[in-house]
């Protein structure tokens, strides 16, 4: 083997004489490896569209599991305690879910989730409206829907039911 | 062009249209949890619905990548 000039089974092979001697020693064969690389990444993607596929399924369930819920009623103080035009805070259906009753100008006993639908700030009642005083959002009294301001989703209502002079929360409707 | 040549062109464009399933999955998920974290009841279903239907397209590309690879070692 003439290795000045370079052999047959050298030009062959591809072997280039400057390649210092790692490479000659682990010949690495660029079009195999691109090849098996990418067999490789659609296996791992793949892999992974299914995690976010069952992870989906898991917060639909999540969701369905919560609308199915069932409230327990709880008393959130008496009718005697919600004069006209006034309201009462209560908290409901967990001590983290603050709530805001309302008796209205005609009489009607109305109640929501204080959190606004914006940006989770309180709000309150004024001047027959819900009004959150942090980007000046209204919701009207009727079904709680958004009139003015950022908010743009319903505020949940909060089911209410009289028993006796008793006034019970009894479970949470949400709108879109 | 060798067949590895070509699978390997071949596995460059179903890896790119599996990364795009991939990446529109990513995000139905984060439309998903922001829908169930605000109470909204119309969004989880047919993002988990579509998230499947993702998956079982993605699944289709791969089982056609490890069919060419299969019939290139015979």
């Amino acid at each position: 083997m003439n290795e000045e000039s370079g052999c047959e089974s050298c030009k062959k092979c591809g072997e280039n004489k400057a390649d210092p001697q790692w490479k000659k020693d682990f010949p690495i064969e660029w079009e195999g490896d691109h090849y098996v690389s990418r067999r490789e990444m659609v296996k791992f993607l793949t892999l992974g569209s299914a995690i976010l596929a069952a992870a989906n399924w898991l917060v639909a369930w999540i969701w369905h599991r919560r609308r199915n819920g069932t409230f327990q009623a709880q008393m959130i103080g008496s009718v005697a305690d919600l004069e006209r035009n006034k309201s009462i805070l209560f908290r409901y259906p967990t001590e983290k879910d603050p709530c805001i009753a309302v008796c209205t100008p005609t009489g009607e006993l109305v109640a929501y989730s204080q959190v606004c639908t914006h940006l989770s700030c309180a709000v309150i009642y004024k001047e027959e409206e819900l009004f959150c005083p942090c980007h000046n959002g209204v919701f009207e009294l009727k079904a709680g829907r958004p009139t003015a301001g950022p908010p743009t989703r319903s505020l949940p209502r909060i089911v209410l039911e009289k028993r006796g002079d008793q006034l019970f929360a009894t479970g949470v409707e949400v709108t879109a | 062009m060798s067949v590895q040549r070509q699978g390997t062109t071949l596995f460059t464009a179903i890896l790119v249209l599996v990364a795009t399933g991939v990446v529109v999955q990513l995000w139905l998920l984060t439309v998903s949890m922001e829908a169930v974290a605000r109470h909204d009841a119309h969004t989880a279903i047919p993002a988990a619905v579509s998230s499947t239907v993702l998956f079982a397209i993605n699944m289709g590309l791969l089982r056609y990548v490890l069919r060419f690879d299969r019939s290139l070692r015979r």
